[in-house]
């Protein structure tokens, strides 16, 4: 290829985090590589792999703690890594934008969208004053937005339609280079891939060379012609999607891939669940063998294995309009089923289907509008204070962000010793006991090690055991689960999951696991309800759903998985 | 607009909540202010009948049961008619307010208006700049300087520029030679009266709108929007105020109304130093003489002038925020 053809040159680049009062770390460490005109490239790793580091490097926009320690980035022969800041900024239109993670944060939430898209026009002066409605319009249209949307605020639009409007604003810059940091992450299933396929089709339509940073390297492979793999601040592989796929060589590579299989496969396997799905297709024996990573030592337990069902019948939710003159919100629709003790359940749907406030009416959080819900003699609706207590001690959450659900001021044990004393009644040396006997539970040895930590010191996996041991530590009957790994890198996932199915069949608690991600919910649970729009749309047992969907919405949702395997475009 | 019709009824209603308990929470005290002069004249001897009676004409006390005097009462406040005040008898406690009231409009509110507006510039002046001088000086200054307690800065300026170098004048409105109107003698005079009491609520409440603006700047910068917005190439000043100050200028107008609504009641200390004749010093001269009506009618216009603030800064967080116009 001539020289003509490349658009940016990276060579020896490192990043470097300085914050006060800590050593310096590299993010990003001596990084070279080339992109070429209208390439559309993937850039893939787990988080902490400085991916996203990466990317406000190339655009320039790293900022203290960040700084660019050592290299060059040459764009269309420029080197940008030292120009300085008015010169960078007229470098932007007709040169490198970039789309953010947050989409839905990136617009100014007191200015229309009109005035977003004037103030980039009257930045760079590219579009003349009479035109730039017109150019306007045709940039929202492009993103496949309704032209009523410039007179919007950005608080007035839903997250999708945010980031679309970010994409089009980063398109007014007509810039050669567009780099996307996870564009979709904070998206609905559904609306993710939505607007992937409208990024591939601008992609191709106005010709820019694009970056897409992803943790996701289904979404990547999915989308992109070439990939550069990323570990701890370094490019571990880089090559064509195909190859990447079907020969990988960096054995990181070959992890990541591991992790994806397809949910509607007659089997479904991922590391540290092989014998699992054999076990599950042979018809589910019980006899529970704890994968060996983190095979709880013997250990004196006093769980009650589950005795009560949850018997939810036709219940149904109304919220009151959103704003006036609007109609009344239905979250959830007649729903009805029972979760038999022991059992494994699925809620899944799309954000708004309303499977979590079906998990906060089982809580007593929120009241159903119609039906009841009952657990054992109890009825949810109807719970005193006294009465809440005896249910939260039988029926207890995991929460999705285990960043946020674990107070950052207590140690571990802290944390785990406050429900023992207060739901268990033990105290002292027995209620510490009884601590160190969760956090083997739950898989963190050494326990005593563990117990002195503070959330920040532990992994996201780590955090999301703490916050399981943390549900067990009333001996509960039932787990409702809320989406618990939606947060976790891909490597951390199977580990969490493994943990809940172990907890599930070692000690017969029931779990209602509540999601949009339908390759863990085959991994996990035995019986599945697909939710739309609060009404219950298709529901059995999790293999026989996935592998052979009757309703459309199902379909539409086994669709937007992001699967390396599927053929592309 | 509806918005703007909904804030409105919500004044209306907290006003007459407002005026309500003015009128029934003294009445609910026991004694009474005859009580009061009854208890005073008996230690000189036995009082009669007829004396609580003409003591009760004179301070006004009204006939009938609570609700036609409540009836009365409401009609009086729309008329702007708080009888008469005792310690200055027989002068309207209207009159004493409305010669009060510029002073102190004059002086703490525009002061405060000054005080926030500058306090803001240079919070953001401070957050744009970070790390550097110009973030520096305003902070640790500002927060220096509101450190000092407020009457002894107070102290401090009376002495050094009003008794040592004798510059400004150590109290009053204006000059003892001058008359009140609209004569430029006058105004000058009151004017170099100001100067004092001014700068010294300056000093003391800059450093806190400063440090305010500034560290809620900071953190707007950090918000996605303002990224954006650099990466897509936004001039410097652009990004600064129209996308950071714009937003980070919202949670302080809540502080903003509080202080101007604090302006008529918040006044006591400077006025009271300064022997400014406004409404802190008359609310001073009305508690200590247990001048009930005098007291009344200013405890009034405390909770309304509050109300009326806070009805400002609502009206404009609608329309600076179109997040709460819904």
């Amino acid at each position: 290829m001539s020289s003509d053809d490349i658009l940016l040159t990276v060579e020896d680049l490192s990043v470097v985090y300085e914050p006060d009062g800590a050593d310096p770390t590299f993010a990003v460490e001596n990084v070279s590589f080339e992109l070429r005109r209208g390439e559309f490239v993937g850039l893939v790793g787990e988080s902490g792999s400085g991916k996203s580091t990466l990317g406000f490097a190339l655009t320039r926009l790293s900022k203290p703690p960040a700084r660019i320690s050592h290299g060059t980035i040459l764009f269309d022969g420029t080197d940008i890594a030292s120009i300085d800041a008015e010169h960078l900024r007229e470098q932007r239109q007709g040169g490198f934008a970039m789309v953010l993670q947050s989409g839905m944060n990136a617009l100014n939430p007191v200015r229309t969208i009109r005035n977003h898209f004037f103030d980039v026009f009257t930045a760079h002066g590219h579009v003349s004053r009479e035109r730039r409605e017109e150019r306007a319009r045709e940039l929202i249209g492009k993103v496949e937005l309704p032209a009523a949307t410039l007179d919007r605020f950005p608080g007035e639009l839903s997250g999708g339609m945010r980031q679309r409007v970010s994409i089009a604003l980063a398109l007014s810059l007509e810039p050669q280079l567009m780099v996307f940091d996870e564009p979709t992450t904070a998206l609905d299933v559904l609306v993710q891939h939505a607007v992937m396929n409208t990024i591939r089709d601008l992609q191709a339509s106005e010709g820019f060379t694009a970056v897409l940073i992803s943790h996701d390297l289904g979404i990547v492979l999915e989308a992109t012609e070439r990939v550069l793999v990323m570990h701890e601040g370094v490019i571990v592989e880089d090559g064509p999607s195909s190859e990447i796929l079907n020969a990988p060589t960096a054995d990181y590579t070959r992890m990541l891939l591991s992790h994806y299989a397809d949910p509607r496969a007659e089997v479904v396997s991922l590391p540290g669940f092989e014998d699992r799905a054999i076990r599950r297709q042979a018809g589910a024996s019980r006899s529970a063998v704890a994968s060996p990573e983190h095979a709880p030592t013997v250990v004196t337990r006093s769980i009650s294995t589950a005795q009560e069902s949850i018997v939810v019948e036709h219940v149904s939710k109304t919220y009151p309009p959103p704003r006036r003159g609007e109609q009344p919100v239905r979250a959830v629709r007649d729903v009805s089923f029972t979760l038999e003790p022991g059992q494994s359940l699925a809620l899944v749907g799309q954000s708004g289907s309303g499977k979590s406030t079906i998990a906060k009416m089982i809580t007593g959080v929120e009241k159903p509008s119609e039906g009841s819900i009952r657990f054992g003699g109890l009825d949810v609706a109807k719970l005193r204070r006294g009465q809440l207590r005896d249910l939260h001690r039988n029926v207890q959450m995991v929460f999705q962000d285990p960043y946020a659900a674990l107070n950052p001021l207590h140690t571990v044990e802290y944390t785990l010793t406050r429900p023992v004393v207060n739901f268990t009644g033990l105290k002292g040396r027995d209620a510490r006991q009884r601590v160190l006997e969760l956090l083997e539970t739950v898989g963190l040895a050494p326990v005593e090690q563990f117990a002195a930590k503070l959330p920040h010191e532990l992994s996201g996996g780590q955090r999301q055991r703490v916050v399981i041991a943390r549900a067990l530590a009333c001996d509960p009957q039932v787990i409702i689960a809320d989406e618990p790994v939606s947060m976790l890198d891909v490597s951390l996932r199977a580990g969490v999951l493994a943990l809940l199915e172990d907890l599930r069949e070692k000690w017969g608690v029931s779990l209602l696991y509540i999601t949009h991600d339908l390759l863990s919910a085959r991994l996990i649970t035995g019986n599945i309800m697909v939710l739309h729009d609060g009404a219950v749309v298709e529901r059995g047992e999790t293999a026989e759903v996935l592998q052979r969907p009757t309703d459309d919405y199902t379909v539409a949702l086994l669709e937007a998985v992001p699967n390396p395997q599927r053929t592309r475009r | 607009m509806t918005y703007a019709l909904r804030k409105v009824g919500l004044l209306i209603l907290t006003l007459w909540a407002a005026i309500t308990l003015n009128f029934f929470l003294p009445r609910l005290m026991p004694g009474s202010p005859t009580d009061a002069a009854i208890a005073k004249l008996s230690q000189n001897g036995p009082v009669t009948a007829a004396t609580r009676k003409a003591i009760e004409i004179q301070l006004g006390v009204p006939d009938g049961n609570l609700l036609s005097q409540y009836g009365q009462y409401l009609k009086q406040v729309l008329t702007l008619d708080f009888g008469v005040s005792y310690t200055f008898y027989p002068q309207p406690v209207a009159d004493l307010v409305g010669q009060a009231l510029p002073y102190t409009l004059i002086l703490v509110g525009f002061v405060t208006i000054v005080a926030f507006v500058l306090g803001t510039l240079l919070g953001v002046l401070a957050a744009w700049k970070r790390g550097t001088w110009l973030d520096a000086l305003p902070t640790l200054g500002g927060s220096f300087a509101s450190a000092f307690p407020y009457f002894w800065t107070a102290l401090l300026l009376l002495f050094f520029l009003g008794y040592v170098f004798k510059i400004f004048p150590t109290s009053g409105a204006y000059g003892v030679t001058n008359v009140p109107g609209f004569s430029g003698a006058f105004i000058g005079s009151a004017l170099n009266h100001a100067v004092l009491p001014a700068v010294t609520i300056l000093i003391t409440s800059l450093g806190g709108w400063i440090l305010g603006m500034r560290n809620t700047m900071i953190s707007t910068l950090g918000d996605d929007y303002v990224t954006f917005a650099e990466a897509n190439g936004l001039k410097p000043h652009t990004v600064a105020i129209r996308y950071a100050a714009r937003n980070a200028i919202l949670p302080n107008l809540t502080s903003f109304g509080l202080a101007l609504g604090g302006v008529v009641g918040g006044s006591v200390l400077v006025e009271t130093v300064f022997g400014y004749p406004g409404i802190g010093y008359l609310l001073l001269k009305a508690v200590t003489n247990q001048d009930y009506p005098l007291m009344q009618a200013l405890f009034l216009m405390i909770t309304v002038s509050v109300l009326l603030a806070n009805f400002i800064v609502d009206i404009l967080y609608g329309v600076l925020d179109p997040r709460t116009r819904k």
